[in-house]
This record gives structure tokens, sequence and C-alpha cells, in this order.
């Protein structure tokens, strides 16, 4: 790294950075270890020493000494390190559920209000899923107990081909309906031409693509592209697939491979988390973020 | 910041008004301020001259100052207070000690002169100056402890024929241990003997190579060894192995040595003989493990048994950086490693 100083790299220290979000821990346990790896590696560099005590003595009726001495009460080992866990805010534009992994992005510092936004915006997010048929578990993930076996011989690439397609249809007929516009009306008609919109609600998952990318034996792997959608809305959604295919199907990984701009690529791996890639990969998010501006600033329905 | 300044400081009103009195009383003491008397000239040289309190005064009073406000941290105090200051050229983490309201009422009625012996105790055993600060900052209530006791304590390993360069890595690798009385650190060494069937060497082994184990509590070591003998299956002598390559086991977590080992002897079909070998691979977090594993096996390189060619030992799977092991171990590239950890 070559700049040493603290100050000039906490200026800095401003916008979204992308992470890739392992399986098993909590988004929130990642906040805490990026805020950690952050502060203790400013608190190594070049930090502002401590302030000199100038003390005022002797008697007023007379002369005044001043004398400038080194302050005890500004020394880190006393008042803490400079910089401290609880100065940086850091929060997330999207949750992913426990056993999800993937693309996570965080706002850092004034980020916090992009993060926001982007939230708000609704971005499409993209999930690759891999599932396994044959089996249903109780939480619908290969960790949970069996409660159901069934054969899956029968399912054929077409027959998970027909039912996805069939699926992203009534997914989108869906999005036309909660946008609260009559389908026979000119409005509607308006509407429907600009292509797929995003709903108004942030409840409501709705799915704009749904593809089987592989199939091979009881493994399948689905990708899938999704507006407010949750961990356990993906689960259900295989297990779903699974009944409607007259077997049972669970999911063994979830993956978030996109997240509106952001993909895999930008995403920093939880071992490569130290300030110089995290600035890095910084100053790679915002150039992003500026060069699209309706990550921020959404005006139209349509989906981008 | 000041959030937690202002739920420190509600916290800590009461006890830090406390250590106030506490603390102006020694530095009253101590230093030549004098406040205390102050009401008294005061009010001697209204007697003499008769004077009413509107009329000024022409005596220096500067001197005289209020109580310290209650505080939150030790900045307030260490200018005046030569104890911290000595702390502070230790190299002892003072906010860090901040945490436990007993121990800065403790702290902040410390006189240098008193504490000096136990630093003199310290050095005399072999700990090195700066190390004594970071001693301090983990076990502050050293201090609190008669230095006759702690020389009791170390004469006890003495007796137990530990060599000095043993006690000296025992007293540094575990802050705690000095702070035990000569009866707990017996009774939990014979716990270990007895538990273990361990001969006296042993013991001492044990102790030297993992000192926290002595004063870890008694029922969680209980608790590790029907870990590792009802639910994984180890027999008497094949934990005896375990625990004298790697006492440190009896202090991990439950739930993350038995994951680990499920992992293990279930996915990658580990006997347990080879586990007794390298049980260092139990301290393993899964999750490294699985990486690890899963991509070995992408590769078709998971061949764990010695016996045949491309074998690839246990300890080094896991010990090594991910470069080393994804060039070395894999032979593949580290971005191969890193891509393929995207993929999971």
């Amino acid at each position: 790294m070559l700049i040493r100083d603290a100050e000039t790299i906490w200026n800095t220290l401003k916008g979204i950075i992308c992470v890739y979000k392992p399986a098993e821990v909590s988004v929130q346990k990642l906040r805490t270890i990026i805020i950690n790896k952050i502060c203790t590696e400013l608190n190594e560099t070049e930090v502002r020493p401590p302030i000199d005590y100038v003390a005022i003595e002797g008697d007023p009726m007379k002369s005044l000494s001043v004398s400038v001495r080194p302050n005890y009460a500004d020394h880190p080992l006393v008042v803490g390190p400079r910089y401290q866990e609880e100065d940086l805010p850091l929060s997330w534009s999207n949750n992913l559920g426990w056993n999800t992994t993937g693309v996570l992005i965080f706002g850092l510092r004034s980020g916090t209000r992009s993060a926001k936004f982007i939230r708000e915006n609704r971005p499409t997010r993209a999930y690759r899923i891999k599932g396994v048929l044959g089996e249903a578990t109780e939480n619908g993930l290969k960790g949970g107990k069996v409660v159901e076996k069934s054969t899956w011989r029968h399912v054929k690439q077409f027959n998970m081909d027909r039912l996805l397609s069939a699926m992203q249809a009534s997914h989108q007929k869906k999005m036309f309906e909660m946008c609260g516009v009559d389908m026979q009306s000119q409005l509607g008609y308006e509407l429907a031409i600009k292509g797929l919109i995003r709903p108004l609600d942030g409840k409501i998952p709705v799915v704009y693509g749904l593809k089987c990318i592989e199939f091979d034996g009881p493994n399948f792997t689905i990708e899938i592209q999704c507006v407010n959608e949750y961990e356990t809305y993906l689960t259900s959604l295989i297990h779903e697939i699974g009944l409607k295919l007259h077997s049972t199907a669970h999911c063994t990984a979830i993956q978030c491979i996109r997240h509106s701009y952001f993909t895999l690529e930008h995403a920093l791996l939880m071992k490569h988390w130290n300030l110089q890639n995290i600035i890095t990969n910084l100053e790679q998010c915002n150039k992003i973020l500026s060069e699209n501006e309706n990550l921020v600033k959404q005006e139209s329905v349509a989906l981008i | 910041m000041l959030r937690r300044i202002v739920k420190l400081s509600v916290r800590n009103n009461n006890c830090v008004i406390r250590n106030c009195s506490q603390f102006c009383e020694n530095i009253n003491k101590n230093t030549s301020l004098q406040s205390t008397n102050y009401i008294q000239t005061v009010e001697n040289s209204l007697h003499e001259s008769n004077n009413s309190v509107l009329e000024p005064l022409n005596e220096d009073i500067s001197h005289v100052s209020t109580y310290l406000k209650p505080t939150f941290n030790f900045a307030a105090y260490i200018n005046k207070s030569e104890t911290l200051q000595e702390l502070l050229k230790l190299g002892v983490h003072l906010y860090k000690l901040e945490k436990n309201e007993e121990i800065v009422q403790f702290i902040l009625g410390l006189k240098f002169e008193n504490i000096k012996d136990h630093i003199l105790f310290l050095n005399d055993l072999g700990i090195e100056t700066e190390k004594i600060g970071e001693y301090l900052t983990k076990n502050p209530l050293i201090l609190k402890e008669d230095v006759e006791n702690l020389k009791i304590r170390i004469n006890y390993l003495k007796y137990k024929k530990f060599t000095d360069d043993m006690i000296l890595r025992i007293v540094q690798a575990n802050c705690f241990w000095l702070t035990h009385s000569t009866q707990q650190i017996d009774e939990h060494l014979g716990f270990l003997q007895n538990h273990f069937g361990l001969s006296g060497n042993e013991v001492r082994l044990i102790a030297t190579k993992s000192p926290k184990l002595i004063t870890y509590p008694i029922s969680k070591v209980k608790l590790n060894t029907f870990v590792l003998k009802e639910e994984m299956g180890f027999t008497q002598e094949e934990l005896k192995k375990i625990i004298l390559h790697k006492p440190s086991i009896l202090m991990k977590g439950q739930h993350r040595i038995l994951q680990a080992f499920e992992y293990l002897h279930r996915s990658m079909n580990i006997p347990l003989e080879r586990i007794v070998e390298e049980p260092e691979i139990l301290t393993c977090r899964k999750k490294r493990l699985m990486e690890r594993h899963l991509f070995l096996v992408k590769l078709g390189r998971d061949q764990f048994d010695p016996k045949k060619p491309n074998y690839v030992a246990l300890t080094t799977l896991v010990s090594e950086t991910d470069s080393y092991f994804s060039t070395e171990i894999a032979k593949s590239s580290i971005q191969a490693y890193n891509a393929y950890l995207k993929s999971l």
C-alpha cells in the first residue's frame, strides 16, 4: 500500500463494496468482520499523534509560566485506538439468508445512502440454485431431515423445461396484475409495451426468468432472475417444482450470481478482505455506480 | 462513538463517582494540591480580616479546583496520576481495562510502590519488559495478589519438577495461571492425570504445551472427552495419544470438533486410526476442510491413503496457505482455486 496516512485512507472509504458471502455465515457477522478488518488495519497505519498538553501554571497574581508537555490523556493506549468499530457505518443493500452464498453489496460511510437506494429501487437479482430430485427434506435444504422419498427417473429435461416456462409465464401475468391497472385498458396497454415492469410492493416476490441450465440424473441446476425474493421462497420454489414433476426435490446450493450490475467477478472473497483490496473494490464499484445512474435514482417502472 | 460514551457513562456513573472520591483522596495524599485545606484557609482569612464576602480577595486560590466530574475512562485521571503513567509506560492497554468497573476502581486506588514488587517479580521470572504490559492488560487482577503467594505458586511448580523454561512458558501463555491457588492447580493437574491415566512427565508435557488447559473448567474438559470417546468412538488409549499430541483439542467447542470429525469420517472416509495419528486435523474448521477437499475431488486428487501413489497428507492439506495448497498439493493454480471458491 503506497499511502500510509490513515486520514487519507479514511477519506477514500466512501461508497459501496461488493463481497462474496460464503454459506453458513450471517450477513451481520460479515459486517462485523469487515468493520474489524478495516479498523485494525487503519490503526496500524500512521494515525494522528497525541496532541500536546499545554499547562499554564504559577501564581495568577504574578507571572504565569506556559509549558508544553506530552499529553497522556490522548495516548492511544489510554483512549483506545484512533479508529473504532463504532465509528464506521456499514450497511448492506441485499440481505442474503444463512445458506445462501454469492454477491453481496455493502455501503461504507456515505455509501450507506447508495446502498439504501439500491435496495429501494428493487433491481433484479440472478440466482443459481442446485437441487436434487427424489428426496424432500424438512427445511427444503440438504442439511434437513429427509421426510419423503420418491422416484425421479420419469423426469426428463423437457419435462423440467416445460414446467419452468409455464411458471415463468404465470409469474409475468402476475406482474401485470400487481401493478393495479386494468389489463383491458389503454393504460394497461401502454404499460405493457414498456416490457417487463417492477412491482410497487417490496414484499411480493416476482420471477422474471426461470431456466434449467443443467440436468443430470437427479441433480439439476436452475437459473432464476427475480426481485423481492428471500431464501425460504427459493427453497419452496424448488420444492414446488419437485411436486409438479410428480416427484420431490430439495435445494443443495443457493448462489446469488448477480445483483443489478454487480456480478461474481466483482465480488471479493473473504480471504482477500484487507484494506488494500477493499479500497480497490470500492473504486471499481463506485465507477459502476457512476456509470449507471438508474441504480441510485429510478424514474421508470420499467425493469433495467 | 457518542452513543457508546452515553451508554458507558450511564452505566459507569455510580461506580465512577465512587472512584472519583477515592482517587482524589489518593491524589491529595500524594501531591501538593492541598485542596482539602482550601475551605479552612478561606475561613481563616475571613475571620482574620473580617472582610465582607463582597470585597475583592487578594489571596491566590488558583490551585483550588473542583473534584473531577464523573468520567468513563482513565484519560481524565492520567495526567495527574503517577501510577497510571507508570502503567502506561509499561505498555498496559488501559482502555481495555475500562470494560470492567471493578478493575477501574481497583487500578485508580493503586499506588506505584505497592505494585512495584509485582512487576519486579514478573521480570525475575523472565518475562520481557515489553511483555509485562501485555500481561497486565490481560490479567490486571494479579496486582491484587500478595507477592509471597505468587512466589509460593512458583515454588509449587518447581517442587513438581517444572524447569524454569517451562515455568516461563506457562506464565506467559496462560496469564491467569498465577491467580489460581496451589490447591486449585494441584486439583486440576491431578484430575488430568487420573482422567487420562498419564504419567508425571506426560502431565508436565501437557501443562507446558497447553497451559490454558490446566485452568480450563473441568466440566468442559469432561464434556469434550465425552464427545471424543462416545460420539466419535475413540478408545482410552487413542484418546491419550490425541491429548498428548494436541492437548488444546479439549478446549475447542464441542460442536466444532464434532462437525470437523463428521466431515472427515463420513465425507472423506478417513478411518479413526489416521485421525489419531494427525489429531490437529480435528481443530481445523469444517469450512476450510470442505473447500479444499471438494477442490481435490473436482481435480480427482482426493487420495488420502498413504500406501497408494499421489497421497495427500491430512495436515498439509489444511495447514498451508491457499497459494501453496493450490499449486503444490492440488497441482493447479491459485486463480483456478479462487474461481472455484466463488462457485461454492
